[in-house]
């Protein structure tokens, strides 16, 4: 009883919302943005400018491509959406998940709500077993028993790594390391999913399977990441970023066609654009 | 670490069990008289029981009692020089070899996780939990990571000086210091983005 | 210097577990106190380098080669707090999984290694860094150097001391043994440690304990990025004991060397022995403590043994002074330009 208020507290019902549908407060009207970003600023404690007034929306269905040169700000922006930075939130919220405000008072709810993966699966799975590690996020959220074992076996078979529970971290493959990590914050029942650099290390067949499995996953997706190929097949959008700043925000084929706004910017056109039409 | 996966009935067992049986059977073991006899056949027989139980293969247990010998003998001998302490050379070389057989077969029957959970209902400090559990966890990417970077370094030595190699290996170590610390700050962010407090 | 089971006696066993559970209950008090949540990663992470490190191959001679064992490393690093319970963590793996020393000697184990090793070997590599007129860096790796060397003998006497105090082996034989063998296997130590210590400033000063950061300054926020909010808020390193912690692993480590040394060491048995009586450590009716000089000098070769091992750590230690100034000195770089040098960037430079 007690474990299933708590759940229901923290917007998570454990048996549906792996993928942020069928949430019980309804996850707001159709309308509603799933991730909204508001002149978000950042400086190093040194004293540079890591983002400077970045804003846009992510709709509840949408995929972004976040893309920039090294030193960009992606992965700090990342960081933001989790409440992960800044160290003290600001009183004006610069963040809205799902319309909810990122506050110091919220920040158990955003994190649950925006599943995080970082780049290096290796600094995520922290436990001495698959089934510990993907637990670990319901754990928190206070599910446990016979309900948390069912929600890792079905976290585990999104990713299509079922029977996995067993094994041990250190002797997975990268890809499969990549995917638990995945299992691990779909198991929170987020409603927006955020990818840092979800491809890289993975051999082309890894490639395509995760890439196969992000197309499969509903719900808001905001992937930073280098691989152009990757942001054309599944994001409808993307955003730039340089030097901390926001310069270009646009529909995918319009944006990485538009070779010297790539080149300018430290990317380039990806190749599967190059012989297409920049309108076409 | 090695184990094997459960077949055994003490494979089976509880965890807890296990290391509080060890410790009562390493006690015992350790604290009893310093002359051979036959008080000595009483852990022996329960340890050759155990050890039969747990379907230990005999190549291994060697493998693992020989190491040990050089140590047990090493400090050992030195109660030659004693005409006192003399006299119990035998039995302290028995009594040792015997604890190390106990924890032989708990460490053979009980993969380390399982050890873990058995510590942490014995109520050992949540702080050295986390440690023994993030180790083990780590241990084998570090080793890793220390491996690559020899593996470097030896592609850019030309020289087999011995001070050179000490050289490298300080410096590998250190960059491993430092990189461990940076990975431990991203382990602490990855814990809280899935409400770790 | 991992004792098996089977050598300690029951008393011995006894006080060396009660010392070595009052010591790191001294430090997990301190960690608690002390340590972010942030922090609290590092610690099974430092488990896990000091693991790794102890499996590099140090060529020795011929063939052979030797193994840090790191606790005074782990100090320098860490702090003695942080390096008690990290010590602690890697002795009990290596005494369940590997074998490597005894479960009821792991008290004893941990007094050896993580109390008297790693505090006190940090404590005289405070003393040292803070009196070498030296520039600071080098002369934080000629204490760390000298500090490994010391940390290693120290050690090796107390636990000659408690083979001597359970009746195993008398004094006269396990004191020359022990210690002759840890004068030259800690020079090996005493130069990793140094070698290490160097690297770790070159590459990022602030994450040495004692520079007025360690690692628990030099952590905080995405690698460099936290790094100037920490240093102003910490204090001279954070974990790094300061008076009270300082003196609670002294004491300890005093109260070792009473225990398991003196008796033995001190040539006026009969005032030591008073002494151990009122510390509560004697019993008017169990056997005298104190072995009386018959038994142990009948092998006159012996009982020259001690006096020629100690002379032999007096001469050990002038050589670990003077090959720990030559490596600060000669082979540690000026450091200097590595502190000017901005703190790293974000790890996460996407």
């Amino acid at each position: 009883m007690k474990e299933e208020a708590r759940s229901a507290e923290c917007g998570v019902r454990s048996e549906v919302s792996l993928t942020g549908e069928g949430r019980s407060d309804g996850g707001g009207p159709r309308g509603v943005a799933a991730l909204r970003v508001c002149e978000l600023s950042y400086c190093y404690p040194q004293g540079q400018a890591a983002l400077e007034k970045v804003s846009f929306s992510v709709a509840p269905d949408e995929c972004i491509g976040v893309l920039g040169p090294n030193g960009a700000g992606k992965s700090t922006l990342l960081l933001h959406l989790n409440g992960l930075l800044p160290d003290r939130l600001p009183k004006e919220p610069n963040i809205r998940v799902d319309d909810q405000p990122l506050v110091a008072g919220t920040i158990d709810l955003i994190r649950q709500r925006v599943g995080l993966l970082f780049q290096d699966p290796e600094d995520q799975l922290i436990s001495a077993s698959v089934f510990e590690d993907v637990a670990f996020g319901p754990r928190q959220l206070g599910v446990g028993g016979a309900e948390l074992q069912g929600l890792v076996g079905r976290s585990l078979g999104l990713v299509g790594l079922q029977g996995f529970e067993g094994r041990e971290p250190h002797r997975l493959s990268h890809g499969e390391k990549r995917r638990v990590c995945l299992a691990g914050v779909l198991a929170c029942g987020p409603s927006v999913l955020v990818l840092d650099e979800p491809s890289s290390g993975l051999d082309p067949r890894g490639r395509r399977e995760f890439k196969a499995l992000l197309r499969g996953l509903p719900g808001a997706k905001l992937i930073a990441t280098h691989d152009l190929e990757l942001v054309v097949d599944l994001c409808s959008r993307v955003l730039i970023l340089d030097q901390g700043r926001l310069v270009a925000e646009g529909p995918t084929l319009s944006l990485l066609s538009n070779e010297e706004l790539m080149l300018a910017h430290g990317l380039e056109r990806p190749h599967s654009l190059l012989h297409l039409h920049p309108h076409g | 670490m090695k184990y094997e996966t459960g077949c055994t009935a003490l494979h089976r067992a509880s965890p807890r069990v296990k290391l509080v049986a060890a410790l009562i059977l390493v006690t015992g073991t350790a604290l009893l008289p310093r002359r051979l006899g036959p008080v000595y056949f009483a852990p022996a027989a329960v340890l050759g029981g155990l050890w039969l139980a747990s379907r230990m293969p005999l190549r291994y247990t060697l493998r693992r009692l020989l190491p040990a010998q050089t140590f047990i003998l090493g400090i050992a001998l030195l109660s030659l020089f004693s005409p006192s302490a003399r006299p119990g050379f035998p039995a302290t070389v028995t009594k040792s070899n015997l604890c190390i057989l106990a924890l032989l077969v708990l460490g053979w029957t009980t993969p380390f996780p399982e050890l873990l959970q058995a510590l942490r209902r014995l109520r050992l400090p949540s702080v050295m939990l986390t440690t023994l559990a993030l180790m083990c966890r780590y241990l084998p990417v570090l080793a890793e990571e220390a491996r690559r970077m020899e593996r470097a370094r030896a592609s850019r030595t030309f020289s087999r000086k011995r001070r050179i190699a000490w050289q490298n290996l300080g410096a590998i170590l250190g960059r491993l210091f430092v990189r461990t610390a940076d990975r431990a700050e991203r382990i602490y962010l990855a814990m809280c983005a899935r409400g770790w407090r | 210097m991992h004792l098996p089971d089977g050598f300690l006696d029951a008393k011995t066993a006894l006080l060396s577990t009660g010392a070595a559970a009052a010591g790191v209950g001294l430090a997990l008090r301190q960690v608690r106190r002390t340590l972010e949540p942030r922090q609290m990663p590092m610690l099974g992470l430092a488990a896990a380098f000091v693991f790794a490190a102890q499996m590099l191959n140090f060529p020795v001679a011929g063939g052979t080669s030797g193994h840090l064992v790191g606790g005074v490393l782990t100090a320098i690093l860490l702090g003695p707090a942080a390096a008690v319970l990290v010590m602690t963590c890697v002795l009990m793996v290596q005494c369940l999984v590997f074998n490597d020393g005894g479960l009821l000697a792991l008290g004893a184990n941990v007094f050896n290694m993580a109390i008297v090793n790693a505090c006190g070997g940090y404590f005289v590599f405070r003393v040292l860094k803070g009196v070498m007129r030296m520039e600071k860096n080098r002369a934080t790796v000629f204490a760390a150097a000298f500090a490994g060397w010391f940390g290693t003998v120290l050690a090796s006497i107390t636990c000659a001391g408690q083979l001597a105090l359970s009746d195993q082996s008398p004094w006269s034989a396990a004191f020359p043994a022990m210690a002759l063998v840890h004068i030259v296997i800690g020079v090996g130590e005493g130069l990793a440690t140094g070698l290490i210590t160097m690297a770790a400033l070159r590459a990022r000063p602030e994450l040495v304990a004692g520079t007025g950061g360690g690692v628990w300054a030099g952590m905080g926020g995405m690698g460099g990025m936290g790094i100037m909010k920490q240093r102003l808020a910490g204090t001279g390193g954070g974990v790094c004991a300061h008076g009270g912690g300082f003196l609670g692993y002294g004491l300890l480590i005093a109260l070792g060397l009473v225990v398991f040394v003196a008796p033995f060491a001190c040539p006026w048995p009969d005032g030591l022995e008073a002494v151990a009586k009122s510390l509560g450590f004697a019993n008017q009716s169990a056997p005298p403590l104190i072995k009386g000089p018959v038994s142990e000098y009948r092998l006159p070769f012996i009982s020259s043994m001690a006096a020629a091992t100690a002379v032999a750590g007096v001469i050990g230690a002038l050589l670990a002074f003077v090959g720990a100034y030559g490596l600060a000195r000669f082979l540690a770089p000026d450091l200097e330009a590595a502190k000017k040098d901005a703190p790293r960037g974000s790890n996460f430079e996407v």
